[in-house]
């Protein structure tokens, strides 16, 4: 068994009377590739939030490579090593994509804060990194167009990209694949497959497609009603009767 | 070189050339010097303006209390401690500087429409001090002061002289803005504008930026303002309060905020305008406020930024704003094969 990389302790988020995330546990070993799921509703993205530090949490405690992230403003958590995406798309929309990836690049190299043009020997370093994640997300002949003028599937591989511009060794994918055609899914599929296998990056992801979740997860967290469920692999969960009930529902195991 | 740049730079050598030339020209079109330096001056403030608007994405709606305590800073040490010129200049850009540092804190703390009431409030002290402290301030009547003698040079600069020096402050504004804008700094500002939740997902501290972007268009406002009170040797409690913002905003809106002379071009078409106008016509803010509207309805992007972008459109190349940017890039010089 390798190191826990990422643990969060009884994380409790409420919006009012709303329980969204009631009591929640999770920890995640370096190098594997994790998914959570549930049901409309349940908490997910909720969850997911808090534990990037998108929401404060209202109890709990998140842990990073061992050291309490738990207040830790979002510059520090992206710094220490983790990097995430959202549910929409989230780049600059008028910058060409390259310009994207620069961005996270210059804040990558503490470069952002600066008020000279940077030296050659930099801008050179960066422009190398910034062709090697075209690469690895194959957006290099669509370098130079406005993100915002790139199908959905594209705007992801270059969300995907820029999250790794800042070099983590953790990414959360909130819902990689939401609102995509199926071409774009096996796209994206293949990328978040090379993230952990050739990068050797630990993945956490929430997920709907459950053909993406099981093909993709070393481990499953099931959320209901802002609670765990049930947690295991991807065959636990598959055989799990609570969480068939509740969720995954009869057509889709046997499909699998 | 790339075309925007050279036709950006014959644009700018062209309008250095009229400006040298102006107070020669300007008695011709029935325009006094004084004008024109007013239009420098509120050619810097709404600079200023737009480096929040247009590339940091906030809405300084309070933005006059920083050309009012320039203003102030330099009537107030002129009269009270008699500094020169150009001390009073500095010590002015100060005060505006000491200002944003105050209230820039309790601003961060907002974004959007909030940042802008809270910004107008915080203004409006500014305001009322100003107003209030009438044996200090003079009060609602304002303070009159003498412009002092140039440090070294024992001369009192008047009409002309004073609009060459004023000149050179915004040729030096100028270009330090363009500089601005196109270093790391600047282009992080413009990420900011387009997605600050993803410009934080990148590790960058969006608060320290919008906070420093706050002081450099505070210390070029408060200039702005500083020479303004020496233009008129006058200043008043109306140049701190909203309506002052008001018109500063809508210059930079109305040239095109996101561009390099937008601005300028808005602050040109409000004083002029204002000027002209204002003496044949006591409602002269009607037609202004129309050319206002049908700017924001219809030309959201300014009189500059529309015409930048029919120029793109026929050339076949991306929107302004990504042209401004991918090609502004300081990286991008080199292609990308695909």
């Amino acid at each position: 068994m390798s190191d826990v990389i990422f643990a969060a302790e009884n994380i409790v988020k409420h919006f009012g009377g709303v329980r969204a995330v009631e009591d929640v546990s999770l920890s995640i070993e370096a190098g594997s590739i994790q998914a959570i799921i549930g049901p409309n509703g349940a908490g997910k993205s909720t969850l997911f939030n808090a534990l990037s530090g998108f929401y404060p949490c209202d109890s709990g405690r998140v842990t990073f490579k061992g050291v309490d992230i738990t207040t830790a403003p979002i510059h520090r958590r992206i710094a220490m090593g983790i990097g995430r995406t959202f549910q929409t798309s989230s780049v600059f929309p008028n910058l060409s994509v390259y310009d994207n990836l620069l961005i996270g690049l210059q804040s990558a190299a503490s470069l952002a804060f600066r008020f000279r043009p940077i030296n050659r020997a930099q801008r050179k370093t960066i422009e190398e990194k910034a062709e090697r994640l075209l690469d690895f997300v194959n957006l290099r002949s669509s370098a130079r167009r406005p993100v915002a003028e790139l199908a959905h599937g594209s705007q992801r591989l270059c969300e995907i990209a820029m999250s790794l511009s800042t070099d983590p060794v953790l990414v959360m994918l909130d819902e990689p694949m939401a609102g995509l055609a199926h071409a774009e899914t096996e796209r994206v599929l293949e990328v978040i497959r090379k993230l952990h296998g050739e990068l050797g990056l630990t993945v956490l992801f929430v997920e709907h497609n459950m053909r993406v979740v099981l093909s993709l997860a070393q481990r499953i967290m099931v959320l209901d009603r802002g609670k765990t469920l049930a947690e295991g692999t991807p065959a636990e969960i598959s055989a799990n009767e609570a969480v068939r009930d509740a969720y995954i529902g009869k057509e889709v195991v046997e499909h699998v | 070189m790339r075309m925007s740049n050279r036709a950006g730079l014959i644009a700018a050598l062209a309008l250095l050339i009229l400006l040298l030339f102006m107070p020669q020209i300007a008695p011709h079109i029935g325009l006094a010097v004084s004008v024109c330096t007013e239009v420098l001056l509120y050619a810097i403030a709404a600079m200023a303006v737009n480096l929040l608007i247009g590339y940091t994405g906030v809405l300084p709606f309070g933005n006059a209390a920083f050309f009012g305590l320039g203003a102030y800073g330099a009537g107030l040490t002129i009269q009270y401690f008699h500094v020169g010129f150009i001390a009073s200049i500095v010590l002015g850009t100060i005060a505006a500087l000491v200002g944003a540092v105050l209230i820039g804190p309790f601003l961060l703390r907002r974004r959007g429409i909030y940042f802008a009431l809270l910004m107008i409030a915080f203004g409006q002290v500014f305001y009322f001090i100003a107003y209030r402290f009438t044996d200090i301030t003079g009060g609602e009547d304002g303070m009159n002061f003498a412009r002092p003698a140039v440090e070294g040079l024992g001369l009192v600069l008047k009409d002309q002289q004073f609009y060459y020096a004023m000149l050179l402050v915004f040729a030096l504004v100028m270009i330090g803005f363009l500089f601005l804008v196109r270093s790391p700094f600047g282009r992080t500002l413009l990420a900011i504008k387009e997605n600050e939740t993803r410009a934080r997902y990148l590790g960058l501290n969006t608060d320290r930026f919008i906070f420093v972007a706050l002081l450099i268009s505070a210390i070029m406002e408060g200039l702005a303002g500083a020479c303004y009170g020496l233009s008129i040797m006058f200043a008043y409690p109306l140049m701190l309060d909203w309506h002052n913002s008001g018109n500063i905003v809508l210059m930079t809106i109305l040239g095109g905020s996101g561009t390099i002379f937008g601005p300028f071009i808005g602050a040109i078409i409000f004083v002029i305008g204002q000027e002209i106008l204002s003496t044949h016509w006591i409602w002269w803010q009607i037609p202004l406020g129309a050319l206002f509207v049908a700017c924001v309805l219809g030309f959201p992007k300014g009189i500059l930024g529309t015409i930048l972008d029919a120029v793109e459109r026929r050339r076949g190349g991306f929107a302004y704003e990504a042209r401004d940017t991918v090609h502004g890039t300081v990286y991008s010089e080199r292609e990308i094969q695909p």
